[in-house]
């Protein structure tokens, strides 16, 4: 291995950064471009999962297809990388199979939201206990730079190689619309705050959504002339705005605009298996025992 | 270079580098917060410039470069926080435990689900009762016609038995969400029609690639489209065997009676777990909503094969790994602390993805052979008047009680006609029909479709029989007289 550190510690790299143990250090080096701010979130998930305390053998991770949907598979906890749009009702049913877990979804703008974007509002309006990592990078990344229900108008894409003209989605207002209890943006930039929302996540009940804002340098930066992945992140530390509790209607993004962060929605309201034991308690009296697993 | 040693300690901390993973993005560089790193001259062997501590006083081992770096090529450590886990260090990982599952031998059925005794009900009810008798826990489903009842009576049914079911957003939600049931552990079913069918296809190759048991019911309907949903079918069955993309096995029942839509929905449950594949489960609307006798034996009567999950420890296990005698894997669950990964793409015994012609080599043939070195266990006709007949009739679900009747009227009009019912369609029983061609001058075939498993029928005879089909569009099913008809006049 060549490194620029002391040799008495080399032995400590693989096991001491505190990413690796999350990793199936195997499969690394990845698949994703050089400065594309996919493996930057998993850094702050991975920090989430250390402060949350969590027992990592109860936690799973679903992902769809994709650049983000990769992350099941570099993932050192149980994953599964499931079809094209689909990860979210996988994931329902492996938490109601066994509602000792923490499901995780990871996966992209285009998986969650165009494909997957039935399940996703239906997810959402059942408070499905599941917490929804969406990495947005506007753009079809995988696939070679197609449009996107999130690319902002104007952004050149190959499928609207003259300046995409179609009203992008605004996903946290989709998500709160919906219904889900816990609702956050943060970009690439801002890892701790990120990586914070992720621990919040973590540790609430309900359909949780967090998506982060990433570069995706190759297909959707340069070929806009934004520069390369650390060009984007300075872009974010420059545009971002902080606005914890913002109405979600008015963060919509666009292709030069501010970029509004923080935690926008953070409520209380039964999970859809909390609801089905309520329910069938008072229904159905002591011929029922509540669903545990 | 060494730009911080045990010895020299000249900032509060220090960074560490794996040189040969980075990509260069310099997201650590320009996010330090003291300014401490910079791109070192040297190229690693991919050509990226990577990161050096240019001024090592300053690093205070804040690590906000780890948390930055896409490529988990760099981490810091305060020199203090690094003494401490190095005395703290444990002498030894612990050893990994072998988890004390049981052997897959077959088991009585579990009391709590099993409504011993007489019933007067549909095929819909009596394959939903069938599935609960099974052991599955649980259903994802959505409406639609003539498939409705099970999910509605599984809906009632289950809260008082132990399990969930959950009315999904279309076919595709509800055909996955069973799969991710399954990988919690659960033996799951899934319910549709026609058009739900047609949207559930591309999980059947995940269910394929992925090796996740489960059991598919489609109450067929006439097609193509919406075509008639109350009306019955037979015309998807093509559609079961080869409906989804890509190189696979499928195995699918045909029930053609309430008492069987119990008695093998329990069968294709015990098959999708000794195979660990998805069974198709055809029925059709006549099936599934004729309304007869049905007998539910007692729970020890009843037969299980419980999954087969591994007894090995974490560090021997391997998802997809089988032996030469045994071509399917042992399973496990997600939460048993195995850290399994799943794909739907091409993949190792670890279930990594190795995208390369060699793996799909492995695995595809291996799914294949699975089934295809037991199509002789998978073999189950049901033969009538076989013996001495010159012509059989080859039917199955609802068409073969149809020709079945017309078959012995024939013989009480002296025609030597025997009636063969294969109950498992796929794999098809060529083997059967192959050896029956033989002696047997005429094969008649009716079918609620315009010809489909009749091609199977023709492909394994290969011309030593003559085989007629009758085919039929659906919407009703056939008049006795037509198949008796075409009998009458093969015979003469």
């Amino acid at each position: 291995m060549t490194t620029n550190t002391a040799p008495e510690l080399l032995r400590d790299i693989d096991t001491v950064n505190p990413v690796m143990p999350y990793l199936r250090q195997e499969r690394i080096p990845h698949i994703w471009c050089p400065s594309c701010g996919i493996g930057t979130t998993v850094n702050c998930f991975t920090r989430a999962l250390t402060e949350s305390g969590m027992d990592l053998d109860q936690i799973a991770v679903v992902s769809g297809i994709g650049c983000t949907g990769r992350v099941a598979g570099y993932m050192n906890l149980d994953s599964f990388h499931t079809t094209h749009g689909r990860a979210i009702p996988f994931a329902t049913g492996l938490k109601l199979a066994n509602p000792k877990l923490k499901v995780v979804v990871y996966s992209g703008d285009g998986d969650l939201t165009a494909i997957g974007g039935n399940h996703f509002v239906h997810a959402a309006r059942r408070n499905m206990d599941l917490m929804i990592v969406c990495v947005n990078n506007f753009t079809y990344g995988m696939t070679g730079g197609q449009v996107a229900p999130t690319t902002p108008i104007g952004a050149k894409q190959t499928t609207m190689p003259f300046g995409n003209f179609e009203q992008p989605l605004n996903l946290p207002f989709l998500a709160d619309a919906c219904g889900a209890v816990y609702v956050a943006r943060w970009t690439v930039f801002h890892v701790r705050q990120l990586a914070k929302a992720m621990l919040e996540g973590l540790r609430k009940k309900g359909f949780v959504f967090i998506e982060a804002i990433s570069p995706c340098p190759t297909l959707y930066s340069r070929r806009n002339k934004r520069g390369d992945g650390i060009d984007e992140l300075k872009y974010y530390k420059q545009n971002s705005l902080v606005k914890n509790g913002a109405n979600t209607q008015e963060v919509g993004l666009t292709f030069d605009g501010k970029i509004v962060v923080g935690k926008f929605v953070d409520r209380e309201r039964p999970t859809w298996l909390d609801a089905m034991n309520d329910h069938f308690k008072q229904s159905i009296g002591p011929h029922y025992s509540p669903y545990g697993g | 270079m060494s730009d911080s040693t045990t010895t020299e300690r000249p900032g509060k901390g220090t960074v560490f580098v794996r040189t040969e993973i980075c990509k260069g993005c310099s997201f650590c560089i320009d996010f330090c917060p003291t300014d401490c790193l910079a791109f070192s001259k040297d190229f690693n062997p991919k050509g990226y410039h990577f990161p050096v501590l240019q001024t090592p006083e300053a690093c205070t081992g804040c690590d906000l470069c780890g948390l930055y770096c896409p490529d988990f090529a760099i981490y810091g450590e305060r020199w203090k926080d690094l003494d401490e886990r190095k005395a703290k260090r444990p002498a030894a990982l612990p050893t990994p435990v072998a988890k004390a599952w049981p052997a897959q031998v077959p088991t009585a059925a579990e009391p709590a689900g099993v409504l011993t005794g007489l019933h007067f009900i549909d095929g819909d009810h009596a394959a939903c009762e069938g599935a609960i008798a099974a052991g599955c826990r649980f259903v994802a489903g959505y409406p639609i016609t003539p498939s409705t009842e099970i999910v509605e009576r599984f809906a009632l049914r289950i809260p008082t038995v132990g399990g969930v079911f959950i009315q999904m957003e279309d076919e595709l939600a509800s055909s996955i969400a069973v799969q991710g049931a399954a990988w919690g552990g659960k033996k799951t079913l899934s319910v549709t029609s026609g058009p739900g069918f047609s949207l559930m296809m591309e999980h059947i190759g995940l269910a394929i690639m992925t090796e996740t048991p489960g059991v598919w019911v489609d109450v067929q309907r006439g097609g193509p489209s919406t075509g008639l949903p109350t009306l019955p079918a037979q015309s998807d069955m093509m559609q079961a065997r080869w409906g989804s993309h890509g190189d696979y096995e499928i195995i699918a029942l045909v029930p053609n009676s309430p008492q069987e839509c119990f008695d093998l929905m329990i069968k294709a449950f015990n098959l999708s777990e000794i195979y660990r594949t998805p069974v198709m489960f055809m029925m059709d609307e006549v099936v599934g909503h004729m309304v007869e006798r049905v007998e539910i034996p007692a729970p020890e009567q009843i037969q299980i094969i419980p999954r087969k999950f591994t007894s090995k420890s974490k560090a021997e296990y391997r998802s997809f790994a089988t032996t030469p005698d045994d071509l399917v894997p042992e399973m496990t669950k997600a939460g048993e602390g195995y850290r399994i990964h799943v794909t739907g793409l091409t993949h190792d015994e670890r279930g990594y993805p190795a995208m390369n012609s060699a793996t799909q080599d492995k695995l595809v043939r291996r799914l294949i052979n699975k089934i295809r070195d037991h199509a002789d266990d998978l073999v189950d006709i049901i033969e009538d008047y076989v013996d001495d007949a010159e012509i059989i009739v080859v039917s199955y679900g609802i068409t073969s009680r149809i020709a079945k009747s017309a078959v012995e009227d024939a013989r009480q009009r002296g025609i030597k006609v025997g009636h063969l019912r294969p109950r498992i369609l796929w794999p098809f029983p060529g083997g059967r029909m192959r050896e029956l061609a033989k002696r047997v001058k005429t094969f008649i075939m009716p079918e609620l479709n315009m010809g489909q498993m009749v091609i199977e029928l023709e492909r394994a005879v290969k011309g030593s029989a003559e085989v007629i089909s009758i085919p039929h569009a659906g919407g009703s099913v056939h008049e006795p007289e037509a198949i008796l008809k075409k009998i009458v006049e093969v015979s003469q």
